[in-house]
């Protein structure tokens, strides 16, 4: 027996990888990606010396022609390349991302910022209100303690054990399409209702992906989702990595590239969604890392106007930016229990803030 | 005769022709710790670099090194890493989700899709014991431990693939032809 398994096994192992061959180019792509890491490792400490400094890092040139003989690679080779630099960053850089919400309704146009760090497992989200002042800052360390401070109430909370973040900021957010409706991420603006929508969906991506992704979703990483709204499309954010979510965006041709276009200063690649839902999503690339630099999430004609854009800077961890991650928590605020921070906050910021991803933290550990 | 690969002060071009010849073999080397094509490329991509760094005064073989480079990424870094292992699963559910879509389901394919669930260290023994065919203390060496635990690693391993192929061959009695064994 014993030998009759080894024997299968080889033999599985060798039809399991029979097809396999290595991609042409492993020295040249070592190569730049070598050179990548250094000049991103200059890079991104400039970036972080200009947030010091209070300069915007977003500067937005759209509509800026492509450099010339900038060649736009295939889509395919895009995500590709895409994929691996995600899954390749996240457990390495600290994302930081500036994330500007804007949602019109009745003429009137109200915007909201918020700051993002996350690296590994730990994850750290500040919001500021349309005024510029700051709401509420939270986070995880990476001994899964959640933190919340609210500026509102003047009154912090701090729970131990509430579950690791399992995906971090860079969650991938799925649509339920094959319900043909569509579950609207509270976060969003959206209500907990449903979206009817004309939805088109190749079969072969069922059930691998069942909709879009739209990577940096705020919100609390991994937690709640699969208990809010989304509950039944057999969809966890703990089981859905950006990385693989964007393949799966991409091998579904819900993502195609559609040019370049300056990004803070980059020539960046831009990716666009198919118009399939009722949000579109774009994200821009730099080519030389293939990191996301800019996502920007609209709603569709006839939905709520709501545009929401993320720009990310990948920061090396250092201790200057690992400590970005860490939730500070002021002279003078109270600390309370975190149903008495969350329940004052809702009534005050309006029940969309208990959204999916809140609302399992009133109830103690959400998994 | 295989070129000498032993020698120091050696160029890019020199690597290149390396890659041509054992690049697949290291890859598939690549995709059997790790589960899936996408990460054993990324993992093999890593290896080079790493290589690279170091290549111009590099004295020793080339594919020993990248041998070792991918079971200490694959053991090592990765899981240090954290969200390696969430990956891990997703990327085992994909790859039986391929499986499962062709219906290609056989002893062989059901080993190796088990192979995948093993604890990384022994899976690191067992593809190294039987897809790259080393000895036990070739094995050792190659992972920095002691023949024992690469010995107690393997025996593990090929437990619970045998407690697989004897479940495996317990539903064929029940379930009639229509269970493949080979």
């Amino acid at each position: 027996m014993n030998s009759d398994v080894e024997d299968l096994l080889r033999e599985g192992m060798e039809r399991f990888t029979a097809d396999l061959r290595a991609p042409a180019g492993l020295v040249r792509q070592a190569i730049r990606r070598r050179r990548r890491r250094l000049a991103l490792g200059s890079v991104t400490g400039a970036a972080a010396a200009l947030t010091a400094s209070g300069v915007a890092l977003a500067a937005i040139a759209p509509g800026a022609p492509a450099a010339p003989g900038a060649g736009i690679g295939t889509t395919a080779y895009v995500v590709q390349r895409v994929s691996s630099a995600l899954t390749a960053a996240q457990p390495g850089d600290v994302a930081q991302i500036a994330v500007t919400r804007s949602v019109t309704t009745g003429g009137k146009t109200v915007t909201t910022t918020a700051e993002e760090w996350s690296y590994g497992n730990r994850w750290r989200s500040v919001m500021y209100s349309s005024t510029g002042e700051r709401v509420y800052d939270e986070g995880f360390s990476s001994s899964s303690v959640y933190t919340l401070v609210s500026y509102l109430t003047r009154t912090w909370a701090r729970e131990p054990g509430l579950g690791r973040p399992a995906a971090p900021t860079i969650v991938p957010f799925l649509f339920g399409l094959r319900h043909k409706t569509l579950p609207l991420p509270a976060s969003l603006g959206y209500g907990p209702g449903r979206l009817k929508g004309p939805v088109a969906v190749p079969r072969t991506c069922q059930p691998v992906i069942s909709g879009i992704a739209l990577l940096f979703q705020p919100g609390l990483p991994g937690i709640g989702l699969a208990a809010g709204p989304l509950t039944g499309i057999g969809f966890s954010a703990a089981s859905l990595p950006a990385a693989r979510a964007l393949r799966n965006a991409i091998s579904c041709g819900i993502l195609t590239v559609a040019g370049h276009q300056s990004v803070a200063g980059i020539e960046a690649i831009e990716l666009t969604s198919k118009a399939i839902s009722p949000i579109s999503e774009t994200i821009w690339v730099t080519p030389h890392t293939y990191l996301p630099v800019r996502v920007v999430i609209r709603s569709a004609h006839g939905a709520p106007d709501l545009r929401q854009t993320a720009d990310i800077t990948w920061l090396q961890p250092t201790a200057q930016n690992l400590a970005r991650l860490a939730v500070p928590v002021p002279a003078g605020f109270r600390k309370v229990s975190l149903p008495k921070v969350l329940l004052p906050m809702a009534r005050k910021i309006g029940p969309s803030f208990l959204d999916s991803s809140r609302l399992p933290l009133l109830f103690g550990k959400p998994r | 005769m295989p070129p000498d690969w032993s020698t120091a002060d050696r160029s890019t071009a020199e690597l290149e022709r390396f890659l041509t010849e054992r690049a697949d073999h290291l890859l598939r080397t690549a995709v059997l710790l790790t589960g899936s094509r996408e990460a054993g490329e990324d993992l093999l991509q890593t290896a080079v670099e790493r290589l690279l760094r170091r290549w111009h005064r590099f004295d020793g073989n080339p594919e020993a090194y990248l041998r070792r480079t991918l079971c200490n990424l694959a053991t090592d870094g990765y899981r240090r890493a954290g969200r390696w292992r969430q990956k891990e699963r997703l990327l085992r559910s994909s790859t039986l989700e391929a499986h499962d879509v062709t219906g290609e389901v056989d002893l062989r394919d059901a080993l190796v899709r088990l192979l995948l669930q093993l604890p990384v260290r022994q899976r690191a023994v067992l593809v190294l014991r039987y897809w790259e065919q080393l000895s036990d203390s070739e094995t050792a060496a190659l992972l920095g431990c002691p023949e024992g635990s690469v010995k107690s690693a393997g025996s593990r391993g090929l437990a619970r693939l045998r407690e697989l192929a004897e479940d495996w061959n317990d539903a064929a009695a029940l379930c009639g032809p229509e269970w493949k064994r080979s």
